[in-house]
């Protein structure tokens, strides 16, 4: 690659010349820092008039009800809209925009016409009838998956024992390794691929799978070619490697541009990128062709540009997924396979953006956590998180054996191999609404349906945990066989009608795919079984002769303070769904992953769920993730950590989210203490296995503060479930969920 | 056996770096202030040294950084002997513990080796006077001084508490006589830190049905809580 040679000047060659291969490139190249953040540089006046630019368009996106403005003239794609500026040409650095103004939204119809006609609407904008014309004779996604759902899977979707499901919007959690531009340029990436396809062509057979794939390449090939039609009209070539960092951040940047541009997915993540980026920082800082503030400079107006990531949704998605979220998760440091952390000054970089550009939610800064990560850049993550409550930690140590050391996070704790694997996003299934339909012999609580098949009805006595168990676990697997089957269709539907043409360009040709599934009330669930384990539950029931109360007395132990009583009946249930999820196969050959995790859906699972037997009532939200319920982690922060730590990331290995919320008094007496008690807890957190941490430092009068008036902290940012949401953009009921949650405070 | 009050998994204040606060129940103080009057009775919760043991070790991934236990309450150190039991099995571990106590007990054998077995104490300066000493508590003035005196001789890491209670001892002529009483007996301590009255604990005593004989204090603010611990501090010529 003779003409590679200037872009690669100065790098170490190895097995990444010849073939792709960006984990080679990064752990040949990069310079690991040991340092601490006095190197840092605040933002450029260049920056900061940017930042001004930024915060007039969130006040006024702010003032139109959440949404600045909806370009329904045409359909978004790779080349629909011509260049857009921040401020303008001159001012902005990184260039390019989703559509030709900051802000404003553009309409993706291919998962669902009607979703999007609905997204207007909420907003006060009429779709025009050239994109109604166009989606007459095109199929969506969703149709496509309402036409093969079965009777009984619109019933566990209606019911919400099955809901949140990707079947009327794009599924998203696809990460492209937008990297691989930047390194070899598009030229070699569209060669690569066309020989994939050529020798595809070459098998004696061509079966369904092969033809498949065949089609998914050429449609890769052909939106590769938009992009570098999208680059030149900013007026930069991306055909060519990137020559410097600007070149190597752009040329990433015009990637991830071109994929949310033809998607709009729940989570369009950027992945790892800041130790990649930093070899090209160092090279350019030796080189004195930057200096430290434009080096910062570069990463500020990169972020900037995430910030202003939007796509447009209804009302109703925006229940499941509050506060506007898009989850440009960037996932940074972590261990190399060979025990080398891999901390540079890019990781610094990306978290310095907080303060240089304000807190913020996005992009989803996510910390992979390693015990070997150097004691500076640990106290000043702990730091970050203190000051801004905007970031969150994964275990790497964990998620390192499993993914290697080249894996990022989609959304929020989902993590893959970097353009090596993709995701199938499946939502989650109500565990809680299970046991109540395992009482009910298959029929809803709620509405009184009889949606899974009928099963032996419970009499008034006090229920018998054995039974009960023995009873739930019939129903969990039904449960498991419908969910798995119900995601292969949604999953067939999405490649056939909306396939992530750009994104799985930048993935390689035989990608291995994950099914992720999900499960939502997972401590109500442990928490009822345990109330009839050790306390005694009488079922009520109404005029209908379904249960819909119960009768509690005495005390049980409850999931969150260590209490392997409870705490075991929590794993135990998890590793048999997942087996259960394990027995159906799943589309594409996927291998089944599992999480618990309910972004903020928990609010609304908790409307659609009858009273529960551990004492929670009717329409009560759930805690969120495999957090304990709010209130009942009684005995201290870290009794509450050391139940979830207990759950087993084998079998939820699409991730276990906890979110954590302490006031800066009971972590410690000044700053000083509170960064190493963070940075302590965090260390015995992960020591024990656990998964992912959310970390808010804050007192709970700071959000009835600003729940009362926004305008106090117009950008009060915390950690909800996996990501973090201004607190401002949550409707009233997530805001008081968020408020009921558990603080550790100081006694 | 020891009868046990309740766990906070996460005490960063009683002590060096993360706690595990264990809350013994019994106190013969009965202070006027007192915030924690539930934990004046015995509770229903009996455990064993082995038992007790065994729920502390789940937290020594947090004890890095100087922590440990802290053995609170009620009065820790009327459990010195149980303290005694459960110490070779913490030090096994590499766990240390910390002593929060009012020092008013008998400095027996058991004491003794409780408080030399420890990392650190925590020791609560009431009054400097025995006057208010015995006003306000029903403890033996000595007692804490004969604690404090032990401590400075065995070298043992001190650190001094004193609950302020606006109208009781908050005026700058108080701070000057805990100063005093601190230099005159020769104790040397790593920190002396000041804890404002609040009215958080209130609602316990409504639900004891014990008299609340501080039901119309006010809490004490940060703001003169921070003053208070500038005079104390220039007294002692500590510098924050």
């Amino acid at each position: 690659m003779a003409e590679n040679k200037n872009a690669w000047r100065d790098f170490n060659l190895g097995v990444w010349c010849d073939d792709i291969n960006v984990s080679n490139f990064i752990k040949m190249n990069y310079t690991a820092y040991n340092g601490d953040s006095s190197f840092l540089e605040g933002p450029t006046e260049r920056t900061k008039k940017e930042m001004e630019k930024v915060h007039s368009l969130l006040i006024a996106e702010n003032e139109k009800g959440g949404v600045l403005d909806i370009d329904t003239s045409r359909v978004i794609t790779i080349l629909s809209h011509g260049p857009g500026y921040v401020v303008d040409k001159d001012t902005d650095i990184i260039v390019g925009l989703q559509t030709d103004e900051p802000l404003k939204r553009g309409v993706s119809p291919f998962a669902g016409i009607r979703n999007s006609v609905q997204a207007c609407n909420a907003y006060g904008y009429e779709m025009s009838s050239k994109i109604k014309d166009e989606f007459k004779y095109r199929t969506t996604h969703n149709t496509g998956v309402f036409r093969a759902y079965t009777e009984t899977m619109k019933k566990a979707r209606h019911a919400g024992i099955l809901t949140g499901l990707p079947d009327a919007y794009a599924r998203g959690r696809i990460i492209g390794d937008y990297r691989r531009i930047a390194l070899y340029g598009m030229d070699f990436l569209i060669e690569q691929k066309q020989a994939d396809k050529e020798k595809l062509a070459e098998k004696e057979y061509l079966d369904e799978e092969t033809i498949h794939l065949l089609e998914d390449l050429a449609k890769q090939i052909e939106f590769m070619h938009q992009l570098k039609e999208l680059a030149l009209l900013y007026g930069y070539d991306i055909s060519k490697p990137a020559q410097n960092a600007f070149e190597a951040v752009q040329w990433l940047y015009f990637g991830y541009l071109g994929a949310i541009k033809e998607q709009n997915g729940a989570a369009n993540s950027i992945g790892r990128i800041a130790e990649f980026l930093d070899i090209y920082m160092e090279r350019d800082l030796k080189e004195g062709r930057i200096n430290e503030s434009q080096a910062q400079e570069l990463i500020d107006d990169l972020v900037i540009k995430l910030r202003l990531v939007r796509h447009l949704r209804t009302p109703e998605y925006n229940d499941l997924f509050a506060g506007d979220p898009v989850w440009v998760t960037l996932a940074l440091a972590g261990v190399t396979g060979e025990g080398k952390h891999m901390v540079s000054k890019t990781s610094y970089r990306v978290l310095n953006t907080l303060y240089n550009l304000g807190s913020s939610a996005e992009p989803n800064i996510t910390v992979l956590w390693s015990d070997r990560l150097p004691e500076p850049f640990k106290r000043f993550c702990a730091k970050v998180s203190i000051d801004t409550d905007s970031i969150q930690y994964e275990n790497d140590d964990l998620m390192r054996r499993l993914y290697g050391d080249d894996y990022a996070i989609a959304c929020c704790v989902s993590a893959m191999k970097m353009g090596k694997q993709m995701q199938f996003f499946g939502a989650r299934c109500n565990l809680a609404k299970v046991l109540l339909m395992a009482l009910n012999g298959g029929k809803d609580e709620i509405a009184g349906d009889q949606i899974a098949p009928e099963g032996k009805p419970f009499g008034d006595d006090i229920l018998s945990f054995d039974e009960v168990y023995n009873e739930y676990k019939k129903y969990l697997s039904w449960m498991a066989r419908l969910y798995v089957n119900t995601m292969n269709i949604i999953h067939y539907m999405h490649d056939k009608y909306a396939y992530e043409r750009l994104m799985m360009s930048l993935h390689d040709t035989d990608v291995e795919r994950l099914m992720a599934f999900g499960v939502s009330g997972f401590s109500v669930a442990v928490d009822s079984l345990s109330a009839i384990k050790y306390a005694k539950v009488k079922p009520v029931r109404d005029e209908r002769g379904i249960i819909t109360d119960f009768e509690i007395k005495g005390d049980f132990p409850k999931y969150g303070n260590d209490d392997d009583r409870v705490d075991l009946i929590g794993k135990d249930l998890i590793e048999y769904f997942y087996r259960e999820l394990c027995k159906t196969p799943a589309y594409r050959g996927a291998h089944h992953t599992l999480s618990i995790l309910t972004i903020t859906s928990n609010v609304m699972y908790g409307r659609k769920t009858g009273s529960t037997p551990d004492g929670r009532k009717a329409g009560e939200p759930f805690a969120p993730g495999a957090n304990p319920m709010h209130g009942r982690d009684s005995q201290g922060a870290l009794a509450s950590l050391n139940s979830v730590a207990k759950l087993n990331y084998a079998c939820c290995r699409d991730g276990i989210s906890n979110t954590f919320s302490i006031t800066p008094d009971a972590l410690g007496k000044n700053e000083d203490d509170r960064i190493s008690n963070l940075v302590t807890m965090l260390d015995g957190y992960f020591e024990q296995d656990a998964h992912h941490l959310n970390v808010n430092v804050l007192n709970r009068e700071k959000l009835i503060a600003a729940m009362a008036d926004p305008t106090l902290y117009p950008s009060l940012t915390i950690r909800v479930s996996g990501y973090a949401v201004n607190f401002n953009k949550l409707t009233k009921d997530k805001q008081e969920e968020v408020i009921a949650r558990t603080f550790h405070q100081a006694m | 056996m020891a009868n046990i009050h309740s766990f906070e998994s996460l005490a960063a204040l009683d002590g060096k770096g993360l706690r595990y606060a264990v809350f013994f129940t019994g106190c013969p103080l009965r202070c006027v202030y007192c915030h924690n009057p539930d934990t004046w009775h015995k509770s229903s919760t009996d455990m064993s040294a082995d038992e007790l043991f065994r729920k502390i070790k789940r937290y020594k991934p947090y004890f890095k950084n100087g922590g440990g236990v802290t053995f609170s309450g009620g009065e820790p150190l009327l459990n010195a002997e149980f303290i005694n039991e459960i110490s070779p099995m913490l030090k096994a571990e590499g766990i240390g513990y910390c002593l929060d106590t009012s020092g008013s007990v008998e400095l027996t054998d058991a004491v003794k080796t409780a408080l030399d077995n420890s990392d650190m104490i925590i020791l609560d300066i009431k009054f400097a006077d025995k006057e208010n000493y015995e006003k306000y508590t029903l403890g033996d003035f000595s007692m804490p001084l004969e604690i404090a005196k032990y401590c400075t001789a065995k070298g043992k890491t001190l650190w001094l508490r004193t609950v302020v209670v606006p109208g009781i001892n908050d005026s700058a002529d108080d701070m000057k006589k805990y100063a005093a009483y601190v230099k005159e007996n020769g104790i040397s301590f790593e920190k002396y830190e000041l804890l404002a009255f609040h009215t958080m604990g209130f609602f316990k005593y409504e639900q004891l049905g014990i008299e609340n004989k501080l039901k119309n204090t006010p809490a004490l603010s940060k703001h003169r809580l921070d003053e208070l611990q500038k005079i104390l501090d220039g007294e002692l010529n500590v510098t924050a």
